[in-house]
């Protein structure tokens, strides 16, 4: 034990001195903002013996799938192929619950699912600890960040050594594609809690690793640490041309800005006429700006006299209805257009709905961020 | 990579959108490595919506539209815009005069693109160092301090602005008075180039008090 308490702090110039400088503390912590803040635990490897010893779940696991197959024989499916999704809409079905929160409706999932991931004891019979860096508090923490150092140090020893040979190797990671894991994805890793400050130092020694010359050697190792990303545009379902009666391509769209709904009808070999609720487009919107904001897809991919469009627009003011036309038919216009102007498009940020609304008025103010006016007294 | 995101309705991870039409323009062979592996990022993260006054077309200027939005007045988008055109008009007609009543050498050096003219006479408006109040022992200094290119455009425009609307006989249109500005701006003479070399001076006199800047 000893042995491995000197084979991992062996360069005591730690991980901390490999960080550099930069180890100050920063008032302003790196979070993503759409994620709940988590509730502070108490600490993890110290906590007692655990709640659901490893029989138990499995005792669990067993009783899942057991039932599992009566539900299938019940709802009369085949117990082989009854995935979740059946399973929920089985429960639902036998079970309706008139509750407004969801979670306290009844649930069938997987044992490991509901039960949360939890440590195995972390000492003995006689209480002393397993890992040498029990007393820390967090200890896979810091003996992941002792860890990512000796992979540091040991790329370094590589790049030493193909010197000292004269040969002039570099192998980078392929980080294209692919992003860090966040915060909340490395605490189920670690199964144990992180603050922003330990993430964002994990982050950064990743990094560093990442710009040696060598570190192809230790991919496998980073990419644990990667989630892979799709592409965009995959997300935007583009649909395929129809034809009608002459035999003219068209294509319909919707789109939605602020209250406004729209949908349109985008037809091809036009001469770009525009219709909207069966009035011509300059009599609809007499401000120039809106009818410039129709015109944008068009403009953008040069079809500007090519196409009619008739659409139907409710709800909104002017400008709220130009926007809903224009994402409409820009994703009308995703049908006539090949692959990489699509792409062009959602670059330009023609495919995106704009999710920016009227902020709320709060209480003890007058508007959504206008105070009331101050009197001292 | 997180960024400080203070509260916006897209998360952090949105980029902005790229309207200009010649960037997508370029084939694949002529684009550095750099710029093929910032497609390839830019590949894999949503991007916002472009805003409502932002258009692919020749016509939308991004500096344009920042003046257009200062001159509103109570959410009057129209009239501001009008009141653009209507300036931007009343100066080519002018330059196009002064064309016709020039003789030939003098043709070659008379610029009769109002957009040219604008962009120009903004610059010439431009501070170079600015001034801030601080306070010491007890007295205010005017200390000369550096300013950020946004500051500057900032400042240029608004003395325009205020400039129009204050020292204005009520008769005269919003438009003419600012035409007869932008031109004067952009021969460097006129009240806002005096503001400006006003700063200028004053910079100068307190050069003294430069070092009670901290930051």
């Amino acid at each position: 034990m000893a042995v491995a308490v000197r084979r991992v702090l062996r360069a005591s110039r730690s991980w901390r001195a490999a960080l550099g400088g930069q180890e100050r503390w920063r008032a302003e912590t790196l979070r993503l903002i759409c994620t709940t803040t988590a509730v502070q635990k108490r600490n993890v490897p110290a906590s007692g013996p655990e709640k659901y010893t490893e029989a138990f779940i499995k005792k669990q696991i067993e009783e899942f799938n057991l039932g599992k197959r009566h539900l299938a024989n019940m709802m009369g499916e085949d117990p082989e192929t009854f995935t979740q999704e059946d399973i929920d809409k089985a429960i639902a079905y036998l079970f309706p619950s008139g509750l407004f929160e969801k979670r306290a409706r009844p649930v069938m999932k997987h044992p490991n699912d509901i039960f949360p991931k939890q440590r195995a004891m972390q000492w003995g019979e006689d209480h002393r600890p397993f890992h040498f860096l029990f007393y820390t508090g967090k200890q896979s923490f810091y003996s992941l960040m002792h860890e990512i150092y000796g992979k540091m140090l040991d790329i370094q020893k590589y790049q030493d050594q193909l010197k000292a040979q004269d040969l002039d190797e570099k192998k980078q990671i392929n980080l294209i594609g692919s992003r860090w894991l966040i915060k909340e994805e490395l605490e189920e890793m670690l199964v144990e809690k992180l603050s922003d400050h330990d993430y964002s130092l994990c982050i950064r020694l990743l990094e560093r690793l990442v710009t040696l010359p060598c570190c192809g050697i230790e991919e496998e190792y980073v990419l644990k640490f990667r989630k892979e990303l799709d592409t965009q545009l995959k997300k935007v379902v583009i649909e395929p041309l129809q034809y009608d009666d002459q035999g003219v391509a068209f294509s319909t769209g919707e789109g939605k800005r602020k209250t406004s709904r729209a949908t349109v009808i985008v037809y091809d070999n036009g001469n770009g006429k525009i219709t909207v609720n069966g009035i011509d487009y300059l009599h609809y919107f007499p401000v120039i700006q809106d009818r410039e904001q129709l015109m944008f897809p068009f403009q953008f991919l040069g079809r500007l006299g090519k196409h009619n469009m008739v659409c139907t627009v409710l709800g909104g003011g002017s400008s709220s209805q130009a926007g809903a036309i224009r994402l409409a038919s820009a994703r009308a216009l995703c049908s006539f257009v090949t692959e990489n102007e699509a792409e062009f498009m959602r670059q330009a940020g023609l495919l995106t709905y704009d999710p920016r609304n009227k902020e709320r008025k709060k209480p003890g103010q007058e508007g959504a961020r206008r105070k009331f006016t101050w009197k001292k007294r | 990579r997180l960024t400080q995101v203070r509260w916006s309705r897209y998360g952090p991870d949105y980029l902005e959108p790229e309207v200009n039409k010649e960037v997508y323009r370029k084939p694949g062979q002529e684009l550095s490595e750099e710029e093929k592996m910032e497609q390839d990022l830019k590949a894999l993260q949503p991007i916002k919506a472009a805003p409502c006054n932002v258009t692919s077309s020749l016509f939308s200027d991004p500096t344009i539209s920042k003046f257009i939005n200062m001159m509103m007045k109570g959410g009057n988008k129209v009239l501001a815009r009008s009141i653009m055109s209507q300036t931007l008009e009343a100066v080519k007609r002018k330059q196009v005069e002064k064309y016709h009543q020039a003789s030939e050498e003098e043709r070659e050096s008379i610029e009769c693109n109002p957009y040219v003219i604008f962009h120009q006479a903004l610059k010439n408006c431009q501070p170079i160092i600015g001034i801030s109040n601080i306070k010491k022992g007890g007295k205010t200094y005017q200390v000369p301090t550096p300013l950020t290119d946004n500051r500057k455009r900032f400042l240029a425009m608004k003395w325009l602005i205020t400039e129009c609307r204050e020292h204005k006989h009520y008769r005269i249109f919003m438009h003419e008075k600012l035409s007869q500005e932008l031109l004067q701006a952009f021969n460097n003479e006129g009240p806002v180039i005096k503001r400006k070399h006003d700063i200028h001076k004053m910079a100068e006199a307190n050069r003294a008090y430069a070092h009670y800047r901290w930051w």
